[in-house]
């Protein structure tokens, strides 16, 4: 804009507002890139967005932090409108009218050639006005069920349980809502229609001001935009005011903190389903084939623990009428001895053959020390039968 | 030949055995112990006839430097009705290197040590099934040094296992469903005890084929660990769901198939699903469908001391994860049920209302909106300045 024409520029949105505009665009956009994937989640661009973004939890903590700030958003509009309606006095200019709904019918009159003129419009236009009243009733809702989902277990001792499913189809109804409107009536109304810039550079020439708002034009025109108010009248409206917003803002930041912390909702594991032993052997162990064992409690005689001791550790070779000369099967065998004469000298395990030749070691059939104790104590004993 | 294989027995030994010397002093055996077996076994090769000569005998076995005792006998009536007599295996093909007597030296200390240092001879023709068991949760225990971990022949009995699978279908004989669970129900007798009072271990045993068995769920020789993410993230989709979701299976029992995608439609399984399908090895805190049925001891819903149809049993399990949840919160879940006027009917009406709003107001937008591109267009064609 060339500086002859500087004069007939018109300020349409001052710095604040712009950079307000800019972190609630942001928030909102954050918002949607998060939340939607999670509406619908078998989708393959919501699964890659997911990826993308870390995993699903992380995309619910960028979620939960866009929606922090856009509550800090909100809070600092409420506050702002409220000096600007309580202590500027300015005109509630977003207020809905019956003109809206008048200006809205003759602009479709007028685009479908059924009405002469364009309606005359002033600072926000019904399209303006609907889009932020339809932003108002979004937070509103997104708010409240989003501090359901956030906070199950405490609205759950205030509300039935059903609650909070219901907040969430809610929460995901609206949003799809509002993201569509944006991209329908927002994106055609102030991009695809003609590129407002006004959000951006703040102002709009004076022919801009005359197609989309000539009311306003007129009202500047003649400096009715800006009541003249009274230094003394102003500082004591604001002497009221500023104590009050700072009990809102502490009052709203404080339910924004509940919001955040209201509870913990969830353990970072739970504890375990079953608690029964995973290891948990069947005993005895089940074994292939039976096997003889010398029972620890069996009389220390042929018939007892002997007898088996043998078979178990001599009857390989030397079993009933062995190659090798020497059987040990019956105890009439054993305490005949071999072809190389007696091996069993009752009373005498010391001088015993058998005894000897284990002692040595490394025999076929090898006696633990324990089983050769057993034995020496049986010869010692008189070798008995029974 | 095989029939009057024990006619021929000494000079056939002596054939296989020249080289070998002690294998002469078998040849006496037949002599002077006790008469071989009168039917002789039909398809041992003379080489196990010489094994089983000893290794027959009742209650050979070998005290270990531990105290265990290994037992020694093998059955020839159990080998030969097993699966590998059936195949004709003999006994060296697996017991290799032994030719002869004395055997060469087999230093362990414990019986599982025995087990251990022989079952690798497994992988000599089960290659496959050994490879997949390197995967397996058995294994990295074994690995990190638990030898109670088992290894093949701890499920499989060398000496005794029968053919396991149907030749004519490739698929396992249905007796071998009950099998399975008292094959693990051997180490994991505390969860076969859970699994045998549920509702499909229940059902198993009164030869239901439709209820899983261990295997079933958790595989056969690649199991995997149980609480590994992985495993846990695929559970609902690939272990419940494939039978929760067939409606052929489920419309005998009168079970809802829709319990997956309500599942999947809730925070909880849409997190599972997020997970699963972006983050598979990462850890994640929401509840499977395991974690409030159970897991072997899965009870149906009407039970009357733990079924989920009772709100106070939902709750409990809730607060495993919830600990400070109320009765109220145990509503939140919609308990698989698609919402209706009947069944949650705040979501539903909330949905429905959504169904009709969305619609309307953006559709309303749309016709102005389509309005104010046809009053562009018709002014663009007329030349109008002030388009």
């Amino acid at each position: 804009m060339s500086q002859t024409q500087a004069s007939s520029r018109y300020l349409r949105f001052t710095l604040a507002q712009r950079i307000e505009h800019l972190v609630m665009m942001l928030s909102f956009a954050t918002l949607a890139l998060t939340g939607l994937p999670q509406k619908f989640p078998l989708s393959e661009i919501s699964q890659s967005i997911v990826k993308i973004l870390g995993g699903i939890e992380s995309v619910r903590q960028i979620h939960h932090v866009a929606a922090i700030v856009m509550m800090f958003g909100v809070i600092y509009h409420i506050l702002a409108v409220g000096y600007k309606l309580f202590v500027l006095r300015l005109r509630p200019t977003m207020v809905p009218t019956l003109k809206d709904i008048k200006d809205a019918w003759q602009a479709f009159l007028y685009n479908l050639g059924l009405a002469k003129t364009y309606p005359q419009m002033g600072r926000y236009t019904f399209e303006e006005k609907m889009e932020y009243w339809a932003f108002v009733w979004g937070a509103i809702i997104m708010g409240q069920t989003g501090f359901m989902m956030w906070n199950p277990i405490t609205t759950a001792r205030l509300l039935p349980g059903e609650f909070i499913p219901a907040a969430k189809a809610a929460h995901g109804g609206e949003a799809l809502l509002a993201v569509l409107a944006i991209i329908i009536w927002h994106m055609y109304g102030v991009h695809v229609r003609r590129f407002n810039k006004a959000m951006w550079t703040g102002y709009l020439s004076e022919e801009e001001m005359l197609h989309e708002h000539p009311l306003e034009l007129a009202d500047r025109k003649a400096g009715l935009d800006k009541p003249q108010l009274d230094p003394l009248v102003l500082r004591r409206r604001r002497a009221i005011y500023f104590p009050i917003a700072a009990f809102l803002a502490v009052l709203m930041l404080g339910g924004v903190y509940f919001f955040v912390f209201a509870e913990e909702t969830a353990l970072a594991a739970a504890s375990p389903v079953e608690t029964v032993p995973v290891y948990a052997p069947r005993t005895p162990t089940p074994s292939p084939t039976p096997t003889l064992a010398v029972s620890p409690e069996a009389p220390l005689t042929w018939n007892g623990a002997i007898g088996v001791l043998f078979q178990q550790k001599c009857g390989l070779c030397h079993g009933a009428g062995s190659f090798t000369g020497l059987s040990l099967d019956t105890y009439a065998n054993a305490m005949a001895g071999g072809k190389n004469g007696v091996v069993i000298l009752p009373g005498k395990s010391a001088e015993s053959p058998l005894i000897l030749q284990q002692e040595k070691g490394g025999h076929p059939g090898q006696f633990s020390s324990q089983e050769l104790e057993m034995l020496r104590a049986w010869i010692d004993a008189g070798a008995p039968e029974k | 030949m095989r029939i009057v294989m024990q006619q021929h027995l000494p000079l056939s030994l002596l054939g296989i055995g020249a080289a070998l010397s002690l294998v002469a002093i078998l040849l006496w055996l037949p002599l002077f112990s006790q008469p071989v077996q009168a039917a002789p076994l039909p398809q041992s090769s003379d080489e196990d006839e010489a094994c089983l000569l000893c290794h027959k005998q009742p209650g050979m076995s070998k005290t270990l430097p531990n105290g265990d005792i290994l037992p020694l006998t093998v059955d020839p009536e159990l080998i030969q009705a097993s699966v590998h007599g059936q195949a004709g295996l003999r006994c060296v093909d697996c017991h290799e290197g032994i030719r002869g007597f004395p055997h060469p030296e087999f230093k362990v200390e414990s019986r599982r040590e025995a087990t251990l240092a022989l079952y690798g001879v497994c992988a000599k023709c089960h290659t496959t099934q050994y490879t997949q068991t390197q995967d397996s949760v058995h294994f990295h225990a074994l690995a990190s040094g638990n030898l109670n971990a088992a290894v093949c022949t701890d499920c499989h009995d060398p000496h005794a296992q029968a053919r396991i699978t149907d030749p004519q279908t490739g698929q396992p004989y249905p007796e071998q469903r009950i099998y399975d669970a008292e094959i693990c129900g051997r180490c994991h007798s505390a969860i076969y005890d859970e699994f045998v009072a549920s509702i499909h271990g229940n059902a198993l045993y009164q030869n239901n084929p439709d209820v899983p068995t261990c295997t079933t769920c958790h595989g056969v020789h690649d199991i995997r660990g149980p609480q590994e993410v992985a495993f846990r993230l695929k559970s609902p989709t690939e272990m419940c769901g494939r039978c929760h979701t067939d409606p052929e299976m489920m419309g005998k029992y009168g079970i809802s198939t829709n319990v997956l995608n309500s599942y999947v439609a809730d925070f909880h399984g849409t997190t599972v699903l997020l997970f699963e399908k972006v983050s598979p090895d990462q850890p994640f805190n929401k509840p499977l469908c395991t974690d409030c049925h159970g897991v072997h001891k899965i009870l149906a819903t009407d039970d009357p001391q733990h079924g989920l149809q009772i709100r106070e049993n939902i709750l409990v399990t809730c607060q495993r994860c919830h600990p400070t949840a109320t009765i109220n919160f145990s509503d939140a879940w919609l308990s698989h049920y698609e919402p209706s006027p009947k069944h949650y009917p705040i979501v539903y009406y909330v949905n429905l209302f959504y169904k009709i709003f969305i619609p309307l107001v953006l559709g309303g937008m749309g016709v102005f909106v389509l309005s104010d591109v046809y009053r562009r267009f018709i002014r663009r064609r007329k030349g109008d300045a002030h388009a």
